[in-house]
């Protein structure tokens, strides 16, 4: 079969999944829907290898292959087909994708056994594989867009899953509008780029850009900045970024997938695959790396301060993009995208591991509360301790090598990029220091109470309350079911984590400076026109990078040991003496807060403004007026019929004496 | 023949016929004076019958006749209606049907 | 034949005197299906890629006033003519599933009003079409005014003569055309075809078209005339709303395509910035009107005036893509209103309220209504993936193309669009229930209607292309008409790549 036959199987395994799970909710017995949807997406992934091995039979440069279902909305000049783009970006996207989707069902399918949108649950979940699957592939700018949407759906379906909290269905409610944002710039984009080169699809559009538009000029800033919207949009940069702490308001498995292996990579996949567009325009793309190295110090700092354990990774998950964003901005492609996957590993597999912790704390998410759970929690703690080492960068983790990569590259490029390398390595200090402040404050010190329950055998409970909150919440449909799953006790979030973790170590032998470089050269067939992609360090400039790197992670779990370990009370005097900069960062630098005073409120006040304003006044008042007008001539006229008869025969004789008087005058 | 001094006495008849309707308060006195003007049109058309030398102005005053009757039998039971219930015989009282 | 197409739902309204009491509401939903029917069928024997006429008929009506009985579809009005006959077998059968008090009048009433709408959109001749537009709000004066909520008749009347102040315009501005076109013609003549070949001064375009527009834009309703839209849609019942909101307001659309641009066609280009600015500000006003509103039909009345201001914008910006986006805006709008609001009904009788801070919480034993609701609410949003976002898409390219400005401001509509479409959704289905809530799920019967209409979206969104492509001779048609007739002031279209692929795309 053809690459691009794969292609369309990849994307019909998820939807077929996705649909019978939907249709068939009341039929399907216990974990069916489980395991139906973790096949679907077993069956994607081997459809993704197929796809590999069919284009790896080509040579490098006719890699790059396009299919097309039907014309799906094609009049007055638009051709608008559903068409896919079968190259090496692709491929490799498709496989992280569908691999690390296919573990993290086998994780769901008991992570979430006793609750009753199990089904539901399933068939959201199928959808935002085939959608992240159909935005990878996707041949055109319109059906990039489409697929963008749908990811954006299925987030905001599985943030707001447990819907009776109005916790997660605001959440929800903010995550969507955001990506309908980031939705409305790409729309625009592709205005741009159709009203200067006349095409949505991707491979023309990529082959006229260079003849059509000179370097840097200023539609094409234009056009790639819209496309930033959309890729910080979805990749939650600053300063669209609001959303994805407020999303671990979904079940941990969808923290997992979507908002740190996925969805949330879509915006450097973006850029990738746009880098024609880019490398045309390095204002927009300095830009961009600019907003990358931003949003990477800044989530750094706020990941050091909050103390939701969730919502720690998924700022570590922000501050990483960051990293992928300058990776992809500066010209190192195949460095960016390595670190993608390696990202998605280990990043999922924290995640996992969280979700195992949560459940033995009853479901607690507050750090502070939580110490002690080594002994209680074997097989998690040793696995989160791996997913850790593999964030900081610890030396021959996979992310060690695929970290440091990206900025051993920006100082090889010279100029004014050095800011990237220290910024880079600066981040990786913190990043190394609240990974294992994670660590240390969850797996070490005195065992807490449900620590000890677990040591004795028992999984502890407690009332179902919100975390965020703590509201008692009801437990009917619409909320975590009632029993809670740890990797320890149930086979499928074992194998899952298990995966995972080793992959997380051995994940960077695919890209060993001297040794090989596996993902370099697959990913040369979709950047044969670029002009950064070859321009590679030497291995000794790498090596020296990863030495840094290696220094500066051992450096903050040192750090990170002597504040949490050794000296127990230390965060809590640190917090205590720099109480304004600990607010500041726990508060996440007040952006929420701005966003409202400067977003929300103004376009309340104006709907209000509106409504008592603009409605009463002017549009009732044209009414008003009219009527009272056409009142006020009818009294006037009515002072005619006074009643009295007199009156009247007076009129009536007047009138006649008259008309007989002028016809007199008239005929004379 | 010269029937000047007819129409002049006719014309005469319903100027005060007309200046009663409008002067006066009582509708019995009212529907009177519209009998003044109805009989001073009557003479008119006789008179000018006359004076052209045929009959059509005399069958048109029988008409007027028949009218006038008519209209004085309604009006007089308007009256007594308003006898018997008791109301004001003053037609500035009656104003109801006003705008 | 189309005048079957035409007559059937009179007539079987005035067979509902007839026929015994019991029988009403099956005949009636019959009528109405058997009419869906002739209209598929005028579908599939419709010819595209040809810009005129087809499946005409065309009599001398009165000759000496030049009326002739002239019907036609083209590539804009079949699938308007579609819609018409399948939301009213939609509110028909809705009707009949909870029948009303005085049924006979109530159906026949119902059948007056489907002929009507169904002529606005047949008729080819100027006098019959204000004939048809004028007629259509007889019925809908009686079925608000009887059948209504409270303050029903101050409601209906306000409507009434809100739209007649249009008409009245609407109707001295058709008989000043044929009058003034009759030098030209030779005869008095109202009929379509003859107007438009011989078009008018300048100067009496302006005020002719202006007078058209008013009567349009009432009908939709645009901004600042939408004042009959709040109590009205409060007050009628709720299929009936359903078919006001899903068809009636396109017959406003729907005039700027068929008559004002064609034979107005100087005028139409001279007042194209003002028009644009009226739609733009019912874009955005409509939609901020939305998303602070409370009583749930008011919020699906205010997104139908940023819909209806999309559609205006993507006529006006006088680009083939953006009439062909306005046309299969029309279709989409009235194909996701009209289950919205028999949504409403159903959440009414479950909660026994309209205001969104009495709701929440449905979702929970009714799945199947939360996820037909869900649909239609991505719909309304334009969700890419959907028809409606297709629409959107080439009314905006449209646009864009024409004048940049006016799209990245209705842009922000777009956005808007998504918040109070999913707070409305939000606010109803999830969240904590109130204890008066009865959460019940769908009626078979009730899921017999708003399934096969969910069904719709869903196949549109499969293939926007169908009406698209359809629509594409005659709504570039109309648009060639006013850039033809004036000096060019849009930008060229795009360049060569474009115009080869997509003479080998259908």
């Amino acid at each position: 079969m053809s690459a691009t036959t794969y292609g369309w199987l990849v994307l019909a395994f998820p939807l077929a999944g996705c649909l019978i799970s939907a249709f068939g909710w009341r039929v399907l017995p216990g974990r069916a829907a489980g395991w139906i949807g973790t096949a679907a997406i077993a069956l994607a992934f081997l459809s993704s290898i197929g796809a590999l091995v069919a284009l790896l039979d080509k040579p490098v440069q006719s890699r790059e292959l396009t299919s097309s279902l039907y014309s799906y909305a094609s009049a007055a000049g638009l051709d608008i087909k559903l068409g896919i783009l079968v190259d090496p970006l692709s491929v490799y996207m498709i496989l992280v994708v569908s691999g690390v989707s296919a573990l993290i069902h086998l994780y769901s399918v008991a992570y979430l056994a006793s609750d009753r949108g199990y089904s539901r649950y399933f068939s959201y979940l199928n959808f935002f594989v085939f959608s992240m699957l159909l935005l990878v592939l996707a041949g055109n700018f319109v059906l990039l867009i489409v697929g963008w949407a749908f990811v954006g759906f299925a987030s905001y379906a599985l943030i707001s899953f447990w819907y009776r909290r109005h916790t997660a269905t605001r959440a929800g409610m903010k995550a969507f509008v955001i990506n309908v944002i980031g939705d409305v710039g790409l729309v625009f984009a592709a205005f741009f780029i159709f009203r200067d080169l006349g095409t949505f699809d991707y491979l023309s559009v990529f082959h006229a850009a260079p003849q059509h538009f000179s370097t840097n000029q200023g539609v094409l800033i234009a056009i790639c900045l819209l496309i930033l919207v959309g890729a910080f949009a979805k990749s939650a940069q600053l300063p669209l970024h609001t959303w994805l702490p407020d999303a671990m308001e979904g079940p941990t498995p969808v923290s997992a997938l979507i908002h740190a292996a996925t969805m949330v990579t879509a915006g450097v996949y973006l850029i990738a695959r746009t880098h024609p567009l880019f490398e045309l325009a390095p204002t927009a793309a300095d830009i961009s790396a600019f907003i990358g190295l931003a949003t990477l110090i800044f989530a750094a700092t706020v990941a050091l301060a909050v103390t939701d354990l969730k919502r720690i990774i998924a700022y570590s998950t922000i501050s990483q993009i960051g990293y992928m964003v300058v990776g992809v901005s500066i010209g190192a492609y195949a460095a960016g995208l390595f670190h993608l996957m390696t990202h998605a590993f280990f990043k999922a597999l924290l995640f996992m591991g969280a979700g195992s912790v949560i459940s033995a704390m009853a479901g607690t998410q507050d750090i502070d509360r939580m110490g002690g759970l080594r002994r209680a929690l074997p097989f998690t703690s040793v696995l989160m301790i791996v997913g850790a080492l593999a964030l900081a960068g610890f030396p021959l983790t996979s992310g060690f090598f695929s970290k440091d990569e990206i900025l051993v590259f920006a100082s090889n490029r010279g100029g004014f990029y050095w800011i990237f390398t220290v910024g880079g390595y600066l981040a990786a200090l913190l990043t190394a220091f609240y990974a294992f402040r994670i660590i240390f404050r969850v797996f070490w010190g005195e065992p807490v109470p449900e620590a000890r329950e677990l040591e004795g055998g028992h999984l502890a409970h407690a009332e179902p309350a919100n975390p965020l909150t703590g509201e008692p919440e009801d437990t009917d449909v619409g909320f975590p079911g009632p029993e809670h799953h740890i990797a320890e006790r149930d086979r499928p979030m074992w194998l899952a984590m298990a995966t995972l973790g080793v992959l997380s170590i051995v994940g960077g032998a695919l890209q060993i400076p001297g040794l090989d470089h596996v993902i370099e050269t697959f990913l040369r067939g979709s950047f044969l026109d670029s002009r950064l992609y070859e321009s590679v360090p030497s291995v000794l400039a790498d090596w020296e990078g990863l030495a840094v790197g290696g220094a500066v992670a051992l450096a903050g779990i040192a750090a990170a040991y002597f504040v949490y370990v050794a000296r127990p009370g230390t965060s809590a005097a640190l917090a205590r003496r720099f109480r304004p900069v600990h607010a500041f960062l726990v508060n996440k630098w007040y952006f929420d807060e701005l966003y409202d005073a400067v977003v929300y409120r103004p376009a309340i006040r104006i709907g209000r403004f509106s409504t008592g304003v603009i409605e009463r006044v002017v549009v009732d008042g044209i009414v008003t007026a009219t009527v009272d007008a056409v009142r006020g001539i009818g009294v006037v006229v009515r002072g005619a019929q006074s009643g009295f008869v007199r009156a009247y025969a007076l009129l009536l004789i007047g009138g006649f004496a008259g008309l007989g008087l002028y016809f007199l005058i008239v005929s004379s | 023949m010269d029937i000047t001094w007819y129409v002049v006495l006719s014309a005469l008849l319903f100027a005060i016929g007309a200046g009663g309707v409008l002067i006066r308060r009582s509708p019995l006195v009212i529907l009177l004076c519209l009998e003044l003007m109805l009989n001073a049109s009557n003479l008119a058309l006789v008179a000018f019958s006359r004076a052209q030398g045929n009959e059509d102005g005399q069958v048109f005053a029988l008409i007027v006749m028949v009218v006038a009757a008519c209209e004085v039998v309604v009006g007089l039971g308007l009256i007594v209606a308003m006898f018997r219930r008791r109301l004001p015989l003053n037609v500035d009282e009656m104003r109801d049907l006003r705008g | 034949m189309i005048q079957i197409l035409l007559w059937l739902p009179v007539a079987v309204g005035l067979l509902c005197f007839v026929v015994p009491r019991r029988a009403v509401p099956a005949l009636a939903s019959a009528g109405s299906l058997v009419v869906l029917g002739r209209a598929i069928v005028s579908v599939a024997e419709f010819h595209t890629g040809q810009p005129g006429l087809q499946q005409t008929v065309n009599e001398s009506w009165i000759p000496d006033l030049g009326v002739r009985y002239q019907l036609g579809v083209d590539g804009i009005s079949v699938f308007l003519v579609l819609l018409t006959a399948l939301l009213w077998a939609g509110a028909t059968a809705f009707s009949a599933f909870r029948v009303p008090e005085r049924r006979r009048i109530y159906f026949f009433m119902l059948g007056l009003a489907e002929t009507a709408a169904l002529g606005a959109f047949l008729a080819q001749d100027l006098l019959l079409f204000v004939l048809f537009f004028d007629l259509m709000l007889v019925p809908f004066w009686f079925l608000i005014g009887t059948f209504g909520g409270e303050n029903r008749i101050a409601a209906t009347t306000k409507m009434i003569v809100y739209t007649l102040v249009g008409s009245l315009l609407m109707l001295v501005a058709a008989i000043a055309t044929a009058v003034l076109a009759s030098d030209q013609v030779g005869h008095l003549s109202f009929s379509l075809a003859d107007l438009r070949a011989h078009t008018l001064s300048t100067g009496s375009q302006y005020w002719i078209f202006c007078f058209f527009a008013a009567a349009f834009l009432i009908k939709m309703p645009a901004v600042l005339v939408h004042g009959w839209l709040p109590d009205a849609y409060r007050a009628a019942p709720l299929p009936v709303l359903a078919l006001l909101s899903g068809v009636l307001s396109k017959v406003g659309a729907y005039g700027f395509l068929r008559v004002a641009l064609p034979l107005y066609p100087q005028a139409t280009a001279h007042f194209q910035e003002a028009i644009l600015v009226i739609g733009v500000a019912s874009v955005l006003y409509g939609s901020v009107m939305a998303f602070t509103q409370t009583d749930v039909r008011l919020i699906a009345g205010y997104s139908s005036i940023a819909q209806l201001g999309f559609i205006t914008i993507g006529i006006f910006s006088l680009r083939p893509e953006g009439a062909d986006g306005a046309v299969l805006q029309m279709v989409n709008h009235g194909l996701v209103v009209a289950p919205v609001f028999l949504i409403v009904a159903l959440l009414w009788e479950r909660a026994g309220s309209e205001d969104l801070g009495r709701l929440g919480g449905l979702a929970m034993r009714a799945p199947v209504l939360a996820t037909l609701f869900l649909v239609v609410t991505l719909a309304t949003l334009a969700m890419p993936g959907s028809a409606n976002f297709i629409g959107e898409f080439y009314i905006l390219i449209g646009l864009f193309q024409a004048k940049i400005v006016y799209a990245l401001v209705a842009g922000i509509g777009v956005v808007l669009a998504a918040y109070y479409a999913i707070r409305l959704f939000q606010r109803t289905m999830h969240n904590r229930k109130p204890e008066v809530i009865d959460s019940r799920e769908i009626g078979p019967l009730d899921a017999a209607v708003l399934i096969p209409l969910v069904g719709c979206i869903v196949a549109l969104a499969l293939y926007p292309g169908l009406i698209l492509t359809r629509a594409d001779p005659a709504a570039a048609d109309k648009v060639d008409a006013v850039n033809a007739g004036s000096p060019p002031s849009a930008p060229p279209a795009a360049p060569a790549p474009s115009l080869t692929s997509s003479a080998a795309a259908r």
